[in-house]
């Protein structure tokens, strides 16, 4: 494999790469997070508990529309509670 | 017999209280001579009780001795009940003007005319001759004014330690934002079509002027919108249920969307981006105004606002100013301007929703530390006042009473 080669298929993987979160339907956001949970998970004990509230959530969400709420919506890291 | 009376109102309050209902009982002129002689015992009682009491020992003979010397004729008894009589309305005077202090009710000169008719007071709780009614009144709104300056206090230290908390996660979240700032610049006057005005406010109230202040902002963004093209249109994100309480009442067409609970967990980056995320997907925008209160001290908070531009229109305003940079690098594998843009804008708007975020909870405590503050200095004021006007209604009860006494007794004395 000569060198341009070589630096094609880098580029096509690359090419490849960077919108497949994308075309997952994730935003940046999501996709920050789900790589902050995978770097969260590789911690060792005790920093891996202390970091584990970090991705705790808890908010509900009202949409309005022309002055009328609908139905909230709870997104909750433990929404039994 | 005035030295006498001027000792007497300088004693300790022990003689005012156990005997002073039964003092007060059966005083009327058309007592029977049968419960006016229970009367005179229970003078007899209290006055000793005082005399042990009293340390200017020869005023308190001089007054047992007056009363030691029984009642002799019918005109002694019409006098003696005249005095009283005269005193006790000079006691209700005074229970009446307590009475309006204590519930701002108005017109003693009303009360008092109707109190020589009916014989109750208008506005006195307690029936004709019961004159420790009043005081009581002062004594249980004292109690409450106590209990209410003991919550304060403790949700002052409550928000005291969770300022600490929070202020710490602040001032690290600065951080986030600031090279945003540094390389995209802030532009409030951003030239957008649709504007989302993101009012970030508390759940909870008593916590000063911090939502008030926040939803004024918001407002005044929402004028200057509309009044900078007829086809600019804006709309509220409200996070907090204060906000929204106060924006749907003459706003409620413009809200589009309503966050609230954010607070329960401690906020984090993971909450912010979600919201950010939440907010991008339901509402559409070219340019986001965050409003929040910027935590300065414990007493000081900036109302602020911060723009977020949607990629679409940092893109369109990426040719001036620092992000034109931009062209002269080479972007790793597909990565294209644009979407690096979007990332970036995604990436700012929840990096400064989470310092908006943080700030805001740190200016809510901070406000709340104050106003619980000033409310107990409030209630320790009012207290103070109470504490006085009870003393001085019973010491002027105390006083009638004593002249009463002794004007029966100087009575005795001079018909004797």
């Amino acid at each position: 494999m000569s060198a341009p080669q070589g630096a094609q298929a880098v580029a096509q993987v690359a090419k490849g790469a960077a919108p497949y979160w994308r075309n997952a339907g994730m935003t940046y956001l999501a996709y920050v997070n789900a790589c902050s949970a995978h770097v969260r998970n590789c911690l060792k004990e005790p920093f891996k508990s202390q970091s584990a509230s970090r991705e705790q959530i808890h908010y509900k969400f009202t949409e309005w529309d022309n002055g009328v709420p609908s139905k909230p919506v709870l997104r909750s890291s433990n929404p039994e509670e | 017999m005035s030295t006498i009376v001027a000792v007497m109102v300088a004693i300790p309050a022990c003689l005012a209280g156990t005997n002073k209902e039964s003092l007060g009982d059966g005083v009327g002129g058309t007592n029977s001579v049968k419960r006016r002689g229970l009367r005179d015992r229970s003078l007899k009682r209290n006055l000793t009780g005082g005399v042990y009491n009293l340390d200017s020992e020869e005023a308190g003979k001089t007054t047992a001795n007056f009363l030691l010397t029984p009642l002799r004729s019918p005109l002694t008894i019409a006098r003696y009940g005249m005095a009283s009589g005269s005193a006790r309305r000079g006691g209700a005077r005074l229970a009446n003007l307590l009475h309006g202090y204590v519930n701002s009710s108005s017109s003693s000169s009303a009360t008092s005319a109707s109190w020589s008719q009916t014989g109750i007071a208008a506005g006195e709780l307690a029936p004709f001759g019961a004159r420790m009614a009043s005081n009581q009144i002062v004594r249980n709104r004292m109690k409450s004014v106590k209990s209410i300056q003991k919550i304060t206090k403790a949700m002052k230290m409550v928000a005291a330690s969770k300022l600490r908390g929070v202020q710490g996660k602040t001032e690290d979240s600065r951080g986030l934002w600031q090279p945003f700032t540094a390389l995209l610049g802030d532009a409030p006057g951003a030239d957008a079509k649709k504007k989302i005005i993101l009012t970030i406010s508390s759940d909870k109230g008593l916590c000063g002027g911090i939502n008030s202040t926040s939803v004024k902002f918001s407002k005044a963004l929402m004028r200057l919108t509309a009044a900078s093209g007829s086809d600019n249109q804006a709309s509220y994100v409200v996070i907090g249920e204060k906000g929204k309480a106060q924006l749907q009442r003459d706003s409620r067409k413009h809200i589009k969307m309503f966050v609230t609970e954010t607070q329960k967990l401690p906020i984090n980056f993971s909450l912010a981006s979600a919201l950010a995320d939440e907010i991008m997907k339901t509402v559409e925008f070219d340019a986001i105004h965050l409003v929040y209160n910027k935590f300065q001290s414990v007493v000081s908070f900036l109302p602020t606002v911060a723009t977020i531009l949607s990629p679409e229109t940092l893109a369109a305003g990426s040719e001036v100013g620092k992000l034109g940079d931009l062209d002269s690098y080479e972007f790793e594998g597909a990565e294209t301007k644009a979407a690096v843009l979007q990332n970036l804008s995604e990436f700012q708007f929840a990096s400064v929703l989470y310092n908006a975020m943080l700030e805001n909870s740190c200016s809510e405590m901070g406000a709340r530390m104050s106003a619980m503050d000033n409310s107990a200095k409030n209630a320790s004021d009012m207290l103070e006042k109470l504490t006085l006007s009870y003393n001085r209604s019973r010491q002027a009860q105390i006083t009638t009473e004593l002249i009463e006494i002794i004007s029966g007794a100087a009575a005795l004395e001079a018909s004797s």
